[in-house]
């Protein structure tokens, strides 16, 4: 069969969007997996000594205490972080208010520097003592600092090649979620419930303030300064070409519709899931507060069923995907915990995350709303958690201990 | 033994499985989110399963008969769980088909559905393998190995890995000719695959003798290749079969 003159198939193409966001959230939470199986796998190391940030300030968890003692710490630590967080995005609501914008782009660049260079040159050092690497100081501070320079100007001048943003996203990413996962187990679990729980009142309810960032910004029609994963759109013509989209080509054309319900760009799907990184006072080692911008769709209504369906389990045929970088932080940090007690449950952690990604995408299409990103995910990723670790460990070491497989 | 062992046990039980989905799965967006959502369908049957035999567990270490029940409850299980994922294939294959009408391209090939129903096999298949061998990979990355005593010649992992391997081929295939079964109606395609499983289910209890997976092993190997034979005959019948009737229809 001549496969030049074969017209495309419709499975060719479909479903692009959802796997060009899912290969950087697997990239990073493999490699938070790999740093905490590489970092953590050696016990006379004595980096599991006290991490103290703004998350562990109501209680420090310790071995002896008992489990009521554990959960209630870690319920008052996770309060005193979602309160820190709350507090925080209420500054960056006003901020954004008063039209503070080059301040805020200016301090999230300062805080992609102090992220890329501290938390950065910790984990490095961390990687050289593993390995023995032989290294000097000034040679690896010159490096350093040129690697977090570069990583700034990537992250916010829109310049750069788009595979370098990303790759300094996704080491952003992951270098946050590392130190996250230095927090104490309990702290860690409660923490991400409660985040997941935040994150819908602060989208859904009407004095959330992440609702209010959302409509200030599409009031304006404007980008909330923030760190944000995107993936760039590709669109095909019949003649096959392929361009890559620029996505603000397409937002600036509809500056001239003051109206946001009858956007009549039918072909336009934007759906932004943002997250904007504040930087909490550091106790010891650095601290990042992250605050989830919900999802926003800007699509018209669809008039057909079929196409309705498929835009609905994330098939659809156009749109910019964005991620905000909380989500595939605190993604990471569940994954990265759960590779803390065994492989097994990373894996199941892994699909519940992917799973909880693709209904969150369904969910946005079928109510056209502002929703938060984080909550479905969490949740199926902590059920799985402890499903796997309380029923399916035992289950399948019983089986293949006895080479017994089905 | 060593990082180089253990990624060696890994690559053992899914190499072949990476070369296809580099290969034949990745160049299609479609087909990657088909695996993942059917090794998500397969580690849901595990974990209910688990959830269902938990009481009874830890099963006492030489009596076979309930690993044998638990075998055929869990076989029937997943066998019943593919028919239903093949009901759900069917409606998204007449959503796919109307949205290709409205979009004026050309419908659903055969080769996109056996595509489809490969990367559906392929998603059970590694579900298998990284749960019932890569999960108990981690101590092979470190400086020693292990042995069970019933059987002593080769180390666990290896042996672990080569099962799963057999069994990654089955899942693999076995969907394709189930969902081909299915979608003809032919009974002989249909009932073929849960005996299959069954039967290479019940293949591993030859384990618990002594010694026992020196016949073992080679007999699941056998229904592995049988599994693919068979498959491949299908499938090309089927292609012969199409090029006949487009040939034939111009």
């Amino acid at each position: 069969m001549d496969r030049n003159q074969r017209p495309r198939s419709i499975i060719d193409s479909l479903g692009e969007e959802l796997i060009a966001i899912l290969t950087p959230v697997s990239i990073c939470m493999f490699t938070v997996v790999l740093l905490v199986c590489i970092l953590n796998s050696d016990p006379s190391s004595s980096s599991s000594a006290s991490f103290s940030s703004i998350a562990t300030e109501a209680y420090s968890e310790s071995d002896s205490d008992s489990s009521w003692d554990k959960f209630v710490g870690a319920f008052l630590n996770s309060l005193v972080f979602v309160a820190a967080i709350t507090v925080a995005t209420f500054v960056l609501v006003l901020l954004f208010y008063l039209r503070c914008v080059k301040f805020l782009k200016f301090y999230m660049g300062f805080s992609a520097f102090i992220v890329l260079g501290n938390l950065g040159g910790e984990i490095l050092v961390l990687l050289i003592d593993r390995f023995r690497f032989p290294i000097d100081c000034i040679t690896f501070l010159i490096l350093l600092f040129n690697f977090s320079v570069v990583g700034v100007f990537a992250v916010f001048m829109s310049k750069f090649s788009i595979l370098v943003t990303q790759g300094y996203l996704v080491w952003i990413g992951v270098l946050v979620a590392y130190f996250f996962t230095l927090l104490p187990e309990w702290t860690t679990w409660v923490l991400l419930v409660a985040l997941a729980l935040y994150d819908i009142a602060a989208v859904l309810l009407p004095v959330g303030p992440l609702r209010l960032l959302v409509e200030m910004a599409i009031s304006r029609d404007e980008d909330i300064p923030a760190l944000v994963y995107e993936a760039r759109p590709v669109i095909r013509n019949d003649s096959r070409l392929v361009q890559r989209r620029v996505w603000r080509e397409q937002r600036s054309s509809q500056n001239d519709n003051n109206d946001v319900e009858n956007r009549t760009n039918r072909n336009e799907v934007v759906r932004v899931v943002g997250s904007a990184e504040v930087e909490e006072e550091r106790v010891g080692s650095s601290e990042r507060a992250e605050i989830s911008v919900p999802l926003i769709d800007r699509r018209p209504d669809q008039a057909e069923n079929s196409e309705t369906f498929l835009e609905g389990i994330g098939l659809g045929s156009s749109g910019a995907i964005k991620l905000g970088l909380g989500d595939f932080i605190f993604y990471s940090v569940l994954v990265g915990r759960a590779a803390m007690y065994d492989l097994m449950t990373v894996y199941a952690c892994y699909l519940a995350i992917i799973a909880g990604l693709g209904i969150t995408l369904m969910l946005l299409s079928v109510y056209q709303k502002a929703l938060p990103a984080l909550p479905v995910s969490i949740m199926l990723g902590v059920v799985f958690y402890f499903l796997a670790r309380l029923l399916l460990e035992v289950f399948v070491v019983q089986c293949s201990s006895n080479l017994v497989m089905f | 033994m060593t990082v180089a062992a253990g990624i060696g046990y890994a690559l053992v039980a899914l190499g072949p499985s990476l070369s296809l989905f580099v290969s034949v799965i990745s160049r299609k967006p479609f087909l990657i989110l088909t695996v993942l959502s059917s090794t998500l369908l397969w580690l849901v049957s595990l974990i209910i399963l688990s959830g269902l035999w938990r009481p009874f567990l830890p099963l006492k270490a030489n009596v076979w008969w309930p690993y044998a029940l638990l075998v055929v409850t869990s076989v029937c299980f997943q066998e019943g769980l593919r028919f239903l994922f093949w009901k759900v294939y069917k409606r998204l294959e007449d959503v796919l088909d109307s949205f290709a009408d409205r979009i004026s391209r050309p419908r659903l090939f055969l080769t996109d559905k056996l595509q489809i129903a490969l990367a559906g096999g392929l998603g059970h298949g590694v579900a298998h393998a990284v749960f019932f061998c890569l999960s108990l990979l981690t101590p092979a990355f470190g400086p020693a190995t292990f042995y069970v005593e019933r059987c002593s010649k080769v180390p666990f992992f290896l042996i672990s890995a080569i099962i799963a391997l057999a069994f990654v081929t089955i899942h693999t295939f076995s969907m394709v000719i189930a969902f081909e079964g299915y979608a003809k109606g032919n009974r002989v395609d249909q009932v073929i695959v849960p005996v299959i499983h069954l039967a290479a289910g019940m293949l591993t209890l030859v384990n618990f003798a002594s010694e026992g997976c020196v016949i073992g092993v080679p007999l699941l190997y056998l229904v592995a290749s049988l599994t693919l034979v068979h498959c491949g005959k299908m499938v090309w019948q089927r292609l012969l079969e199409t090029r006949n009737q487009s040939s034939a229809s111009r």
